[in-house]
């Protein structure tokens, strides 16, 4: 720590150089040394509030007002200032050494879970604010308090070398921590930032983090982020995020995801939850999902999803762009739409294409082609696969006995389903 | 009508396998640890206690697995209810230094350890002809392409067959024909021996059961395979299968070289030699099968220790790790594991190099972390924060803390006799 305080503001300081300062009061009598710091979260930059004194088997909490100077190793302390401050409530407080150094944490722009080596303080005025999150192998270094020796080392070997700038900080802003229990830390750009991260990546930064905190993070997620996330995340961490989760939410959950995905899911939980689980979820989609169940998972009515476009042919070119217009937000493929009698057989199909160059009055059935192919709902992957292949379909629809239409198997749960088998 | 459709076609049909079905996609951690722990190490304690002592040690064998049990299910059930490994516990619950010496310590004893691992493949592969400076690069080689190359399910299944070769050594030590009767009897009654030899066997036998890397290996392959607690049951009854499976094999070892090597006063040093002698008293079968048993025994070690030292490593410092991923995205990883391999591959290669002293100087700082590691295991096992309901209860703690005490004072007067002969040279 540098002698001159207050002439050199604002600085940065690290909470490793805080941590083991000795604590005096203005007399020179000791207190304790630092072995924690207290930040209230309610703001961006959270600042200082309290620092954690320990001396012997005992910690006090002395406030960040109360410091009068501080110099190399050492800080001094207001007597009467310490004695009139109250800890706040836990409440939208952390202690950063007990809670987020040494923790994993998400790095939500960079979307990976990484550990916390130190922490970066900025100081202005005296008040010290947490502005980032040090995740750095210079950091490791600086905490072993070897950051001279190894500096002075690599400046004699290679003065240009990476290491020296290469500080790998993280903007506070940019990081959710999870080890504090739910709802008590409140960081809202970075729990905005999370709903706005790729599915996949979200289901990967679960996958990396441990129970407890997998819980915790898709506990803040809202039902849709949530619902895209498990689409993408594996069997295992699926079934327990829905486990963790009250029932309702659940039930929302799954309305949200695709029917076969949803069914996918419900498969891989014990009866009981399953059935708990298909009574909380609204009618229509409860009876899809139902229906899905009874094929065999990896059989083409197991993998299908009945989230299509179904038509009459007396629709109208105008009528059915508007169909696809307004159910668009909510598929995940639509390339084809199907044309069926009203019975629900198939008939044909039309692309979006012919659609849209099609007259705007001209009618379905005549503007739809012949289903190149189609499957039952007991055929395996292996059709599904040649099926796709061979006629270039986006997706493949199942079709029963009678020729009426259960459902779609889209191109890219056949692809994942055919790398899983590798 | 909702409870029929939804209990549906999947359930019963499911149900009378469940059972099965979870406990054989559970299993793999707790048996493959144990088995790596008879690794050319283990193969030759056990070979010598046999050879040199004949029956007097066999019946260690019975509290070294109960031992072994009570060590490994801590981790198992850490690694379960946390789905943490143990470095990423001690990392987050006392800081990076202590974290940083403890990986430095496992980092010399581990590469200590795959040196002796190699060693044990060129001495085995020699029995059959074959000379160290083609084996050894071979093996290597082999060890790195199937962690590189492959995903953690290939690369469990091949360690789940290696662990099948085990049975090498109860067919050697059906070969050898040994009094069946005397042997089990000897398995069932403690006897002691006042020579300092016998006592510095004895510690070296309970000595190679307990290495400090294999919590750490179990911890985190427990937490890769992703168990989930509703299935504890069936991981902690794969820990005791494997360490039951791995006592066995111990027993089966020194009663093979009981019967022949000991019986007949024949003086060996090392397990090939051991495995060479059993050549004209048990016939050649017995002893190519004895030799092949340390050949895979090293070949596994050879993989696994690197990886799993490479995992720790990673966990700790909060690197990307895991056989699943590529090199581009867990360099760390792959970087540590490549020259912990060839590292332990060339040392056995350079001429003259005093193997075996390096090979003590393994074992004593193996010895000198093991008290370490099993201390914070059990202060962390304890944290209500950590396990909640899944803390050792009374009985356990009692039972843990007992054997804690026990391999620390065996393992003290491993280092103490380990650092003497290191110094005076022996």
């Amino acid at each position: 720590m540098p002698q001159k305080q207050a002439s050199q503001e604002p600085r940065f300081l690290y909470l490793s150089e805080l941590l083991g300062a000795k604590v005096r009061d203005a007399a020179g009598r000791p207190l304790g040394r630092v072995s924690d710091a207290v930040v209230a979260t309610s703001e961006t930059y959270p600042p200082v509030e309290a620092i954690v004194v320990r001396r012997g088997g005992e910690r006090v909490q002395l406030p960040w007002t109360a410091i009068r100077a501080r110099r190399a190793g050492q800080l001094e302390v207001d007597a009467t200032a310490a004695q009139a401050f109250q800890p706040a409530s836990a409440a939208d407080r952390i202690r950063l050494v007990e809670e987020i150094l040494d923790q994993q944490i998400v790095d939500v722009e960079g979307a990976k879970v990484v550990r916390v080596n130190d922490l970066h303080f900025l100081s202005v005025k005296g008040a010290l604010r947490l502005v980032h999150v040090d995740v750095g192998f210079r950091g490791l270094v600086r905490r072993m308090g070897w950051e001279r020796a190894v500096d002075g080392a690599v400046r004699l070997v290679r003065p240009q070398a990476r290491y020296l700038e290469a500080d790998q900080l993280l903007s506070w802003k940019l990081v959710q921590p999870l080890s504090s229990a739910p709802g008590k830390v409140r960081i809202d750009v970075a729990q905005r930032m999370l709903a706005d991260l790729h599915p996949s990546d979200l289901a990967e930064i679960m996958e990396d983090l441990d129970r407890q905190q997998r819980t915790v993070l898709f506990d803040r997620l809202d039902v849709e982020t949530a619902a895209e996330a498990l689409e993408e995340a594996s069997p295992e961490v699926t079934t327990q995020l829905l486990e963790g989760v009250s029932p309702e939410k659940a039930a929302d959950i799954l309305e949200e995801m695709a029917p076969d995905e949803a069914a996918d899911v419900l498969a891989e939980l014990p009866g009981e939850t399953r059935r708990e689980l298909l009574e909380a979820m609204e009618r229509p989609e409860a009876h899809e999902v139902r229906q899905l169940l009874e094929y065999h998972p990896r059989s083409a009515g197991g993998l299908m999803t009945t989230d299509l476009v179904e038509l009459r042919r007396d629709t109208t070119a105008a009528e059915a762009l508007a169909e696809v217009r307004r159910r668009a937000d909510e598929l995940p493929i639509l390339h084809e739409i199907f044309v069926t009698t009203g019975a629900g057989r198939l008939e044909g199909i039309c692309t979006l294409k012919d659609l849209v160059s099609a007259e705007p009055a001209d009618l379905v059935g005549k503007l739809m082609r012949e289903v190149p192919a189609t499957v039952v709902p007991e055929a395996e992957l292996r059709d599904l696969a040649e099926a796709a292949s061979k006629y270039n379909m986006v997706s493949v629809p199942v079709v029963d006995e009678a020729g009426e239409l259960k459902g779609i198997v889209t191109v890219d749960d056949i692809l994942s389903e055919v790398l899983g088998e590798r | 009508m909702s409870a029929e459709l939804a209990g549906g076609a999947a359930r019963p049909r499911r149900q009378p396998w469940r059972n099965l079905m979870v406990f054989l996609a559970v299993v793999g951690p707790g048996i493959i640890t144990a088995n790596v722990d008879n690794d050319a190490g283990g193969i030759t304690t056990y070979s010598l206690a046999g050879a040199q002592y004949g029956h007097a040690l066999l019946w260690t064998l019975v509290p070294i697995t109960i031992a072994l049990v009570v060590v490994q299910e801590m981790s198992a059930r850490m690694g379960v209810m946390t789905g943490k490994g143990l470095a990423d516990l001690i990392r987050e619950n006392y800081g990076v230094k202590v974290t940083f010496w403890i990986m430095v310590a496992l980092l010399v004893a581990d590469v200590g350890n795959t040196i002796a691992e190699f060693s044990g493949v060129a001495a085995s592969i020699q029995i059959f002809g074959v000379p160290p400076w083609i084996s050894v690069p071979i093996t290597a080689v082999a060890v790195w392409i199937l962690v590189l190359k492959g995903t953690y399910r290939q690369v469990e299944k091949v360690f789940l067959v290696a662990c099948l070769f085990y049975v090498a050594y109860p067919v050697s030590a059906i070969l050898a024909h040994p009094d069946w009767g005397t042997v089990l009897r000897a398995t069932v009654t403690p006897s002691f021996q006042a020579s300092g030899g016998y006592v510095a066997m004895l510690v070296g036998v309970v000595g190679t059961t307990i290495a400090p890397w294999m919590q750490f290996y179990l911890q985190s392959a427990v937490v890769e395979k992703g168990i989930k607690p509703e299935h504890y049951g069936h991981s902690r009854l794969d820990v005791i299968v494997g360490c039951i499976i791995t006592d066995v094999v111990a027993f089966f070892i020194i009663a093979a070289c009981a019967a022949t090597v000991f019986k007949a006063g024949v003086r060996v040093e090392t397990a090939d030699q051991a495995a060479m002698a059993l050549g004209p008293l048990a016939g050649k079968y017995a002893s190519w099968l004895f030799a092949f048993g340390l050949f895979n025994a090293s070949f596994f070690a050879a993989t696994i220790l690197p990886l799993a030292t490479s995992y720790y490593i990673c966990e700790a410092f909060g690197w990307e790790s895991g056989i699943d991923r590529k090199w581009g995205e867990a360099k760390q990883f792959y970087s540590l594991y490549t020259l912990i391999v060839a590292l332990g591959a060339a040392v056995v290669l350079i001429p003259h190099l005093p193997l075996l002293r390096i090979m003590l100087l393994s074992q004593v700082v193996n010895g000198m972390l093991l008290p370490f590691i099993l201390i914070f295991m059990l202060l962390l096992i304890n944290k209500e924060k950590l396990m909640g309901p899944h803390r050792n209860g009374p009985w356990f703690n009692g039972v843990a803390w007992l054997t804690t005490v026990v391999m620390i004072v065996l393992t003290a007067w491993l280092v103490v006799t380990g650092l003497r002969d290191l110094v005076t040279g022996a």
